[in-house]
């Protein structure tokens, strides 16, 4: 009777875990990971061996893979390090894709319309203040809706996005149009540009130092404390007296302005121009980042370094073995999938319904 | 027990990662030393598209471009390897991508979209001895960078064409008695309202007006180059006016079918529409990138320097004519066209003769081509001479921009 009703599979959460075992899962979920991808390549027609090796010497083979590789990774690791507050304390904003663009449309703004009004170091420091402020009231008006009204943040945040990006696809064809019917807003100016520090512009020095700065504010400061304590138990927040709103509010608005930081980073540094696409997705994988890194800023240099080493890897995959380009994605996507899926193997438990019984009878 | 299969397993990816590592170095050449051949001369080209084959219309275009012209240069003894790259964006990835095909050692680069241009010139200076082409953008004569290119195709030959074989089926209309002279109405869906459409529909236009004096059009524009929906729409509201003949200047064949719904004739673009209108789609145009790429690869081959700006139609087979759908045009059309293609190739036939065409009223006498200032208005170099505007005469990319009577605007999109 009891047999019956009891499943096959059963699972039960565990804490206690050996971090020595912790990291073999996650090892081993690496290597499933790196076995799956191969089989794709062999299904493809493909020596994994070289493809693996095409990805690697593709992304950190030659100075300017190199270049291109910490390119890619920079708007991934800034965009990590903006919503980690924001995951900490358990409000899941999934709208880094539209704070990045708000910033990117405020920065662009400047570097549009006062390039030769203001001195270089003056108008990029303009931009990145604009950018700044532009994505944290972006962030900003979920947060005071939920603290007021107790929306729904997950729904709320991500609508943000298409209603930003809208805004740009309008910029793009309407008033800030370079010549009529292009659709593409020109390129900035020179002093609108971030400048190059040994071949990549300089926002990877700005994320750098983003990375110490967050790992303060989360571990070291009252307000980082604060964050993790509502993470925890909103209750328990409330009784200690914390005005919960208020938080929320301030660390939505941080967590924006370092998105729309990170859009200053990629409109100035790496596009020269605004387009809808200046997002382009990292906003959403850098979830996966964030997550992926447990909320630890300095691990998030790491895994957003692996995502762009996969990244840059597979277009060279694309040049010189010609598989289509859509393969990339598809092995990134197995590598997220793994190594986030093996988080679950870390935090549950299975317990099988036969092995029960023997332990019972026994 | 489970912890030793945990070390296993660890181990097992160490060791295949140290495999992995081991192999990169035999990877990267082995596709480029097996081509590399004594005799014939080999060209590694890139490149790159905004598109793929999928899309049936622009980048599709160029991969039959890149074929056709891969079969005549190994007739010459030429070989060519291409790395293509597919569906790239008009942001930093169109960089990374110049910066990759220079760096895989190609010895060309193609730019397929218009919104590559300025990420592509980013990348030029660093690679003097890298030749790189901007299909259908206009830097290259004023960015003194000798290394850069553009190229387009004078289409608006190949539309005049079309237009002929529209003006042809409606003055057949009126002699059958089925509409009237005034009625005969062109409906033209546009993408958007700027020189390279405008220019397209004016060419139409005077090719049908050319055989049909009656003619009037209307042109609608839907802002964008692919939105089915929105063309099909445009179509229909234009064959609702009373159209008789939809052409279009989009990337779609939504204006084909919805043309052959409403008993409208049609005739296209990029594509022969005639397989899924066969009784509308009379014939349609398109650009043939092959004897570009043959040239411009075959001068590479050979250490030459090749055109900075090139553009050429009818008469170097830059611009074809997709097959005429004989079961519906009107009688004596392909004689008719053939004559014309003729006349535009000998260059007794010119397409925006002044004679032919009034801008409010008066005979266009004078008319610029160039914007030099970045204000996107031409205010250089004069188009007008000899009796006829000179379209992409100063530059490959149009700037015919002019409202000609006769053609309706029924909106704008920029």
């Amino acid at each position: 009777m009891n047999e019956q009703k009891t499943p096959l599979i059963r699972l039960a959460k565990r804490d206690d875990m050996d971090p020595k075992r912790v990291w073999a899962i996650r090892g081993a979920s690496f290597l499933v990971a790196i076995l799956i991808g191969a089989i794709i390549f062999m299904v493809m027609g493909h020596n994994p061996f070289s493809a693996y090796g095409t990805i690697i010497n593709g992304a950190l083979g030659k100075k300017t893979a190199i270049r291109q590789t910490v390119k890619n990774a920079i708007p991934l690791l800034g965009t990590a390090l903006a919503i980690a507050p924001c995951f900490k304390m358990r409000f899941w904003n999934i709208g880094a894709e539209g704070q990045i663009t708000a910033g990117a449309v405020a920065a662009s703004y400047f570097a549009l319309f006062w390039a030769d009004k203001l001195p270089a170091p003056v108008l990029l420091v303009v931009m990145a203040v604009a950018a700044a402020i532009a994505g944290g009231l972006w962030g900003l008006i979920p947060a005071f809706f939920k603290a007021k009204w107790n929306t729904n943040e997950t729904l709320f945040t991500l609508m943000m996005n298409y209603i930003i990006i809208g805004v740009v696809k309008w910029l793009q064809g309407g008033p800030w149009e370079g010549r009529p019917g292009s659709q593409i807003i020109p390129q900035f100016e020179k002093s609108a540009c971030l400048p190059k520090v040994f071949g990549v512009h300089c926002g990877w020095i700005i994320v750098l130092v983003l990375t110490v700065l967050m790992y303060i504010y989360m571990s070291k400061t009252k307000q980082g404390y604060e964050i993790a304590v509502i993470g925890e138990s909103l209750n328990t927040a409330r009784y200690a007296g914390m005005n919960v709103g208020r938080i929320i509010m301030r660390t939505m608005f941080i967590s924006g302005g370092i998105s729309g930081l990170v859009g200053f980073v990629v409109a100035s540094g790496a596009d020269n121009t605004l387009h809808a696409g200046v997002a382009a997705g990292v906003g959403f994988t850098a979830i996966t980042v964030a997550w992926l890194a447990q909320l630890n800023p300095f691990a998030m240099i790491g895994i957003s370094g692996l995502l762009a080493v996969l990244q840059k890897g597979a277009t060279t995959l694309q040049t010189r073995m010609e598989v289509p380009a859509s393969i990339s994605e598809i092995i990134t996507g197995i590598f997220l999938f793994c190594m986030l899926g093996c988080e679950f193997f870390i935090n549950y438990q299975m317990i099988f319904r036969h092995k029960e019984n023997k332990e019972a009878k026994a | 027990m489970k912890k030793f299969l945990a070390l296993l397993l660890s181990m097992a990816m160490v060791l295949s990662l140290a495999a992995c590592g081991g192999e990169d170095k035999p990877a990267p050449e082995g596709p480029d030393q097996g081509t590399e051949d004594t005799e014939a001369k080999t060209v590694k080209v890139g490149l790159i598209c905004i598109g793929d084959e999928n899309d049936q219309g622009y980048t599709y275009n160029f991969i039959r471009g890149k074929e056709a012209a891969t079969e005549a240069l190994e007739a010459k003894g030429i070989h060519v390897e291409w790395v293509p790259k597919f569906n790239v964006g008009e942001d930093s990835t169109c960089e990374d991508a110049n910066v990759e095909l220079a760096e895989e050692g190609c010895d060309l680069i193609i730019n397929n979209s218009f919104g590559f241009e300025p990420h592509m010139l980013k990348v030029a200076p660093d690679y003097e001895d890298i030749q790189f082409v901007a299909c259908t953008n206009q830097a290259s004569w004023q960015d003194d960078l000798p290394n850069t290119h553009n190229a387009f195709a004078n289409i608006y030959e190949g539309r005049y064409v079309a237009g002929v074989a529209a003006g042809m089926k409606l003055q057949e209309l009126i002699e059958n008695g089925t509409i009237k002279p005034e009625e005969a109405m062109i409906g033209y869906v546009g993408a958007y309202s700027f020189a390279e459409v405008i220019s397209g529909f004016t060419a139409y236009y005077l090719g049908a007006k050319s055989v049909c004096p009656s003619v009037t059009m209307k042109v609608k524009f839907v802002g964008s180059w692919s939105n089915p929906t929105e063309e099909s729409n445009a179509a229909s509201a234009l064959a609702d006016m009373g159209c008789k003949i939809i052409s279009q200047h989009s990337d779609n064949t939504t204006p084909a079918t919805m043309a052959q719904s409403k008993g409208a004739f049609h005739t296209g673009y990029n594509n022969d529409m005639s397989g899924v209108a066969p009784e509308a789609s009379i014939i349609g145009t398109r650009i043939d990138w092959a004897p570009y790429f043959e040239y411009i690869i075959e001068a590479v081959a050979n250490g030459e320097e090749f055109d900075q700006d090139w553009c050429h139609g009818l008469d170097e087979g830059a611009v074809a004519m997709t097959p005429l759908n004989e079961k519906i045009a009107a009688p004596g059309t392909a004689e008719k066209l053939a004559e014309v293609e003729k006349a535009i190739v000998d260059g007794e036939l010119k397409v925006f003769d002044t004679k032919t065409f009034t801008v409010e009223g008066k005979e266009l006498t004078n008319a610029f081509a160039l914007d030099t200032d970045g204000d996107f208005t031409p205010d250089s170099e004069e188009a007008v001479f000899d009796g006829a505007f000179h379209e992409s005469y100063h530059q490959s990319a149009p700037y015919f921009t002019l409202k000609i009577d006769g053609i309706e605007w029924l909106n704008s999109a920029f």
